[in-house]
Parts: C-alpha cells; structure tokens; sequence
C-alpha cells in the first residue's frame, strides 16, 4: 500500500517532468512558472467538479483547456523576444497566479484551498497517462514539427532561415507543455484531494527543469529514469530526505559539467536498441 | 487619500526601490556580460545576508565593518561560484542554457542547504541605528530607510563610474559587446568576468546586508531576486541608469498599489504590467537591449 503510493505521486510528478521535457528538452525554452499551470489545472478541474458539478472526465479536460488558454496568452507577448524573457516573465507568473488564487477566496477557497474532492484518480489512470504522453512525447520527437524544434534549441537564427516559423512554433509548444502540466495538476487534485495556493512554488518548478537536463535533453528514457529516481529517492532513504535538493543540486552540477547531454547521454531505451546493445553493438 | 500620505507612500517605496536597484543592476551586469539569467545571484543575497547576521551579531558588533566584509564576501562567492560552476561550462564552449541551469542550481543549493541547517529559525540583525525619523514638515522618514538609500545610491554610481571611465570598466563593455575579440587586442576575458562577477557579488552582498537588516534572515529572502529582475526587465536589462531608475519606479509603485488596492492585490497589478510593457515596449524604459549575436 505504501508503496503504491509512492508509485502514484513519483508518476504524477513523472507527468509534470514530461510536460517540461517537450519545452524544455526538445524547444529550449525554458520556464521557472510551471507551478502555475499546475495550480491551473489543479484549481479548474476541482473548482469545476466541485462547486459546478461538472463530470469529472469533463473536469480534467476543461483543466487541460485552461492550461492551453494560459500558455497561449503568456507566450504571445514573451515569445517573440529572447528566450531570457520569457524564463524571467514565467518566474513572476507563478508568483501572480499564486496572489491570484489567495485574492479569489470566495472561488478558491483562499489560503485554506480546497479539500473534499473525491478520490478519482489512482494508479491506472496516472501510468496510462505517462504512457500516453510518453507516445506523444515521443512521436513528436520524430516528426518534422519535432526537428523543427530542435533546430530551434539548437541555433534559433538557422532554424528561422532554414524558413521556420519559430514564433508559431515556440506558441504551440508552449501551449502543448501548458496543457500537459495542467493535466498532470488535474490529476494531482483528485489524487492528493487537497489543494492550496503554494502547492507548486518556483523551487518545484526549476526542479523539473534540473530534472530534464539530468535525464538529458534527447533522451525521454533518461528523463523518466531520473524524474522516477528523484520522486522516489526521498521516500526510501528518510534519514537523508532533508538533504536531497542539495545533493541533487550538487549532481546536476556535476552532470552539466562532465557529461551535458544527460547520464544516458541522448540514448532512447527502445526495444530495438536494447537488444543491440545485448549483443553487444 | 490626500497628498500628504501619497508622498509619504512614494517615500518609503523609494527607499525600498533603492535595493531593488542594487539587485537590478547586480543582476543586468552578469547579463549584459554572458548573455544569461544569473539567478545565482538571489543565492548570494541569501549567503551574505546570513553572513552579515552572523558577524554583526556573534562577532564584531559594528555597522560599517561588518557592512563592508559583507560585501566583499559577497564578491568573492559570486567570483567562487564563477569559477567553480560556471567557467568549466563556458570553457567547454557548452549553450548557454547549460549556464542557465547551473545558476538555478545554485541558486536551490543555497536556499536548501540553508532550509536544512538554519531554516528553523528566523533571525534578526542586531540594531545599529536607532529607530528614529527625520521630520520634514508632515512627512516622516526613517533614518534607516535613508542610510539605505544613501548606501546604494553610493555604490551603484561607484559602479557606473567604473564601468564608464576605468579600464577595467572599459574592458567589461567590450567583453559585454563581444565575448572573443577582445582576447585579441591583450584583454584577459577570463579575468574581466571574474571581475564582473566580483562587482555583481558585491551588489549582491549589499543587498543581502541591507534586506536582511529590514527584514528578518530566513532561507527565502534570496527569492526577492524577483524584485530585482522585474526592475531590470522594465529598465531594458542593458544599462545601469535604466536600472536604477525601474528599481526606484518598482519601490514606489509597490508601494503606492499596497496602500490603494491592498497587498493582496499588488502582485497581480504589478506582473501584469510587466506582460503588457513587453507587448508594447520590449526594451523597457532606457530603450537598450542586449543583443543577441549569431
């Protein structure tokens, strides 16, 4: 039972490190304001199923509408400058999106947040869903749109004059990784049943990022593996559970530094290259 | 509400912009130079603002020194964190994103290492100054308000004279123009950023001090840092004086919306107009932008 538990919480976090991995990971953008798409996501499809008695599939997708409708209304304006500003516009968004849900007590609930939500969400629905976005994720990267993306990452200018649209590009993306954050902040709400307004601070929001640069930029495989890691670390080694942002500060450092392109170093664990490997290629 | 009280508002949000300045500048220095967010520097805010508790109250009871070791303690960790995690990056020849991410890495390092060793507490600076306000016909400032923008009114024009008329400050802004030429024409561009950083830190250093004055040292005060780059983006990241001028602006606008609309309302006023001044005016209000070079 404990175990399944630490199970569902390492994959709903595994969900929010996805969402960033596409951002992030594929686009090079990067945002310290996850946490609020999270609170979004969260907050909708609570606020919707709680006092609008909407049914709760509906809930998650209006959850994940409201996360798109946000990133799309923050990436016109931050997207079209250097990428610095649109880390430092996102920084402050959580902060305003948190202010936001305190001052709309009456909605919200305010600083007590809400509670009462029944238990939808257990362990199917949540490693269904990594599967899901995983595939997404994962044929994205393949397709042009995905290249594209890349390219972008890689040297904006040459990517704009290979005749990318990298404004519309960096929009989609971001509205894409939006939505999938507030997914994952649904999904939390009827897993957890309790939300406030500093459920996701900039901390939690930059781990994700740390996250998917330890995994690795080109490798969905690494990022899972060390999102999983990460999330579960704490749980089975309580007596230095208050030292593990530190010591995972200390070992990005040190990734960054010796070995950039993430521990399994851009690999994909796929099936075809597993057994490569096995016979020793 | 009458005029009396709007001057006073504006008043104290100044003295309180002054340290927004510092942060802005602090920060805007390290961008212009490598071209990246540096939120490292909101690590060395909280470091120094540790350290200058700890030696004003355990060590050497006196304002001015502690004041000073703070700041130039606070140089030396941002030139140590330079070193140690960001020049073995550069040197490599990585992204810049990697820079980005190892600065938000330090920047959790401090905060976490000090929630997990001090965080249980809050601390409060010994009081140098008593707390007593000059009157000027109705309106009332504090004189600590007043040393405090007197502090970085001192040190931030220090560094704009640096940066405008020493060599040192001649080669920055070419390092800042471009980051290989100079190396070229006999520059040590490893030295001058390091010395970059030392004036950043320094900054930061301050700014740790004179936060941790004010308001009680706890692990979070670096995320004020948030202030500061907020000001930067309105002073157009680029230039000091722009800097300086969003830092005040910042102060008295917080300030003035907390006594109008109420606190709880600010912070959503306040992010967004900063989302609507990037529509309109990406290069905020010195109209200088650092440039993104192929």
């Amino acid at each position: 039972m404990f175990y399944l538990k630490v199970l569902e919480i390492t994959s709903l976090y595994t969900i929010l490190v996805l969402g960033v991995y596409l951002m992030t990971g594929l686009t090079g953008l990067f945002s310290l304001g996850q946490g609020a798409f999270v609170s979004i996501g969260a907050y909708t499809a609570a606020i919707a199923y709680l006092r609008f008695g909407v049914p709760f599939p509906l809930a998650l997708a209006l959850a994940v509408v409201m996360g798109a409708v946000l990133g799309f209304l923050v990436g016109i304006p931050t997207l079209r400058l250097r990428r610095d500003y649109f880390l430092l516009v996102t920084f402050g968004l959580s902060e305003m999106v948190r202010a936001a849900l305190l001052y709309l007590a009456q909605l919200t609930g305010g600083a007590l947040g809400i509670a009462g939500m029944p238990k939808r969400v257990g362990l199917p629905l949540i490693l269904g869903s990594i599967v899901a976005i995983t595939f997404i994720t994962y044929s994205l990267k393949r397709t042009r749109f995905g290249r594209d993306c890349i390219a972008i990452r890689d040297d904006e200018l040459a990517a704009s004059m290979m005749g990318i649209n990298v404004y519309a590009h960096k929009i989609k993306v971001f509205m894409i990784s939006s939505a999938i954050t507030a997914y994952g902040g649904s999904l939390y709400a009827f897993n957890i049943l309790f939300i406030e307004p500093n459920l996701f601070n900039w901390l939690e929001s930059a781990k994700l990022i740390i996250i998917t640069f330890v995994g690795g930029l080109n490798s969905i495989a690494g990022v899972i593996i060390a999102s999983t890691i990460y999330y579960s670390f704490g749980e089975f080694f309580r007596f230095i559970d208050v030292w593990r942002d530190v010591l995972l500060a200390v070992v990005v450092v040190l990734v960054i530094i010796f070995r950039p392109g993430g521990f399994l170093q851009g690999l994909e664990l796929l099936p075809s290259k597993l057994r490569a490997m096995r016979r020793g290629r | 509400m009458n005029w009396n009280i709007l001057l006073q508002q504006i008043l104290n949000g100044i003295s309180l912009g002054g340290v927004y300045a510092l942060m802005a500048v602090g920060f805007g220095l390290i961008f212009n130079v490598l071209k990246f967010s540096n939120f490292s520097h909101g690590g060395v805010i909280t470091l120094t603002a540790y350290i200058g508790f700890f030696l004003s109250q355990h060590l050497i009871p006196n304002f001015i020194v502690t004041f000073l070791i703070t700041a130039v303690a606070g140089g030396l960790a941002a030139v140590a964190i330079e070193r140690l995690v960001f020049r073995p990056i550069r040197r490599k020849g990585y992204p810049i994103s990697m820079l980005i991410v190892n600065s938000i890495t330090v920047a959790m390092l401090v905060q976490q290492f000090f929630a997990v060793t001090l965080g249980s507490n809050y601390y409060t600076y010994p009081v140098f100054i008593k707390e007593t306000a000059l009157h000027l016909g109705n309106l009332t400032v504090s004189k600590i308000y007043l040393l405090m923008l007197g502090i970085s009114a001192v040190f931030l024009g220090g560094l704009s004279y640096v940066i405008r008329k020493t060599k040192i400050g001649i080669a920055i802004r070419a390092v800042s123009s471009d980051i290989s030429t100079p190396s070229l024409m006999g520059v040590n561009v490893d030295f001058v950023i390091s010395v970059a950083f030392f004036f950043s830190g320094v900054l930061g250093g301050i700014t740790g001090y004179l936060l941790g004055m004010t308001f009680t040292v706890d692990p979070f005060i670096g995320n004020m840092i948030l202030k500061g780059i907020i000001a930067s983006i309105i002073g157009g990241m680029g230039s000091i004086l722009g800097g300086v001028i969003a830092g005040l602006l910042l102060g008295a606008a917080e300030s003035l919306l907390i006594a109008e609309i109420g606190a709880a309302l600010t912070p959503i006023v306040i992010y967004g107009a900063i989302i609507v001044l990037l529509l309109v005016r990406p290069q905020g209000i010195s109209g200088k932008i650092a440039e993104v070079k192929a």
